[in-house]
């Protein structure tokens, strides 16, 4: 197991130095939220009612910033090269890295995501729901992010075209994490859109790495 | 038997065959040069023996096994280093090869790694950021691999690129040390004036006209 902690403290080491990654998404999420009481201007309870949406979708976008640079630097720079050539399994590899990549740039989100409740008016009976919603959805981000990061390693501009790849596969996270969210706001419970949420974890934890795996040794071919 | 085997390996580009099929075998302390002219597909003949491609023709047996087969064990004993260096522009020179090796399942200790860095003349940068080094300082960091750990198969594309005569030097001593200890070597060098006395066999891959 030793490779697999070493590629999580090495890609840990790289983003806390180069920070860009992780600060990026919340500046962009917290720019976009200021604009939305100034664009509707009609007052806390149409901010309260798009809430659940405007803050899953922003989580969404502001993940894709940084998804294609789980596997581009590690191409460009031929260090993939480094877990590809070992007996270490590929697989296992790949989680290693978007658990990094979750840990610098979703955790984050995860974390802020009670300034941007406040901000658009959620009542705050919600938040717990929606911090536990993004804990659970973000890293389905990271995880589908990695195929399409992979698949478009080795272009020189390939974030559009992973965009167009990825965003089909987020939509069932962003339905069921909105959901979870709307359900709590209006007082019902909100646990079967969270288990529908939770299954796609355990469903992107166990298939996805190998799917990852694949589209990496296709790309180097 | 030798170690390793080639039997008629080809490697594609789109299309088209890039050199006609090659054959070569291996054994303990011999040593291969892949020459050719530019574009010829050495690269991509080092990358699929290395196994980062596959061969659309013929297969490279590596102790009477096709590499394929036991990618494992091949991976074990094989250290590739090709045109990109591999090292990261944020990481220290220290970090750079603690980190390669420990992805790869190797530990050494910093003293270690410290003295293989000043062993490949970098001491003095253990703490300086990768980026900020000169390209021929880039490739000798990333040359730093080779002394550390005894890979068995050493696969090397354009080792003495960005090289000063210094560099140059050390690195032929270091190739010799290796051919000495009955380890084996496949290389490419495009000033091969100096290697070509050193090496067992050369292979000069031809163009595929068909």
């Amino acid at each position: 197991m030793k490779p697999f902690v070493a590629l999580i403290k090495r890609d840990l080491i790289l983003g806390l130095r180069k920070k860009s990654q992780i600060y990026q998404p919340l500046v962009f999420q917290l720019l976009v939220v200021t604009m939305f009481p100034l664009g509707l201007g009609s007052g806390a309870k149409t901010l309260a009612m798009i809430a659940p949406a405007v803050i899953w979708i922003l989580a969404l976008l502001a993940s894709l910033l940084t998804l294609d640079q789980i596997f581009k630097n590690d191409y460009d720079d031929g260090s993939v090269e480094s877990y590809v050539l070992t007996s270490f399994p590929l697989p296992l590899a790949v989680l290693a890295k978007v658990i990094a990549h979750w840990l610098l740039t979703g955790l984050p989100l995860v974390i802020f995501s009670p300034l941007i409740a406040v901000l658009l008016h959620l009542p705050s009976s919600s938040i717990a729901v929606l911090m536990f919603s993004l804990l659970i959805g973000t890293p389905i981000f990271s995880f589908m992010g990695s195929i399409g990061s992979a698949l478009t390693m080795s272009l020189k501009h390939g974030g559009l075209l992973l965009t167009i790849l990825v965003m089909p596969l987020l939509t069932p996270v962003l339905i069921f994490g909105a959901s979870a969210v709307v359900e709590s706001s209006l007082g019902n419970s909100a646990s079967q859109p969270l288990l529908l949420l939770g299954g796609l974890l355990v469903m992107s934890f166990t298939l996805i790495p190998f799917a990852s795996a694949a589209a990496i040794k296709i790309n180097l071919e | 038997m030798s170690i390793i085997e080639a039997i008629d390996i080809n490697c594609q580009r789109g299309y088209y065959f890039l050199f006609n099929p090659v054959s070569f075998a291996l054994d303990r302390g011999q040593s291969l040069l892949i020459s050719g002219p530019n574009g010829i597909g050495k690269t991509t003949l080092l990358e699929s023996i290395a196994g980062l491609r596959r061969f659309q023709q013929g297969s490279v047996n590596f102790d009477g096994k096709n590499i394929l087969n036991c990618k494992d064990q091949w991976f074990d004993q094989s250290l590739y280093i090709g045109h990109k260096t591999g090292n990261k522009k944020e990481l220290t020179c220290l970090e750079n090869l603690l980190y390669f090796l420990q992805i790869q399942g190797v530990e050494i200790n910093q003293e270690q790694a410290e003295q293989t860095l000043a062993a490949v003349g970098l001491a003095g940068f253990e703490y300086h950021m990768a980026g900020r080094l000169s390209a021929g300082q880039k490739k000798r960091l990333a040359l730093a691999r080779l002394v550390v750990v005894d890979f068995l198969v050493w696969i090397l594309d354009e080792p003495f690129v960005n090289l000063d005569v210094a560099g140059c030097d050390w690195l032929m001593s270091v190739l010799k040390k290796h051919l000495n200890n009955k380890g084996l070597l496949i290389i490419t060098a495009h000033d091969n004036r100096a290697i070509r006395n050193q090496v067992s066999q050369e292979l000069v891959l031809q163009a595929n006209l068909q």
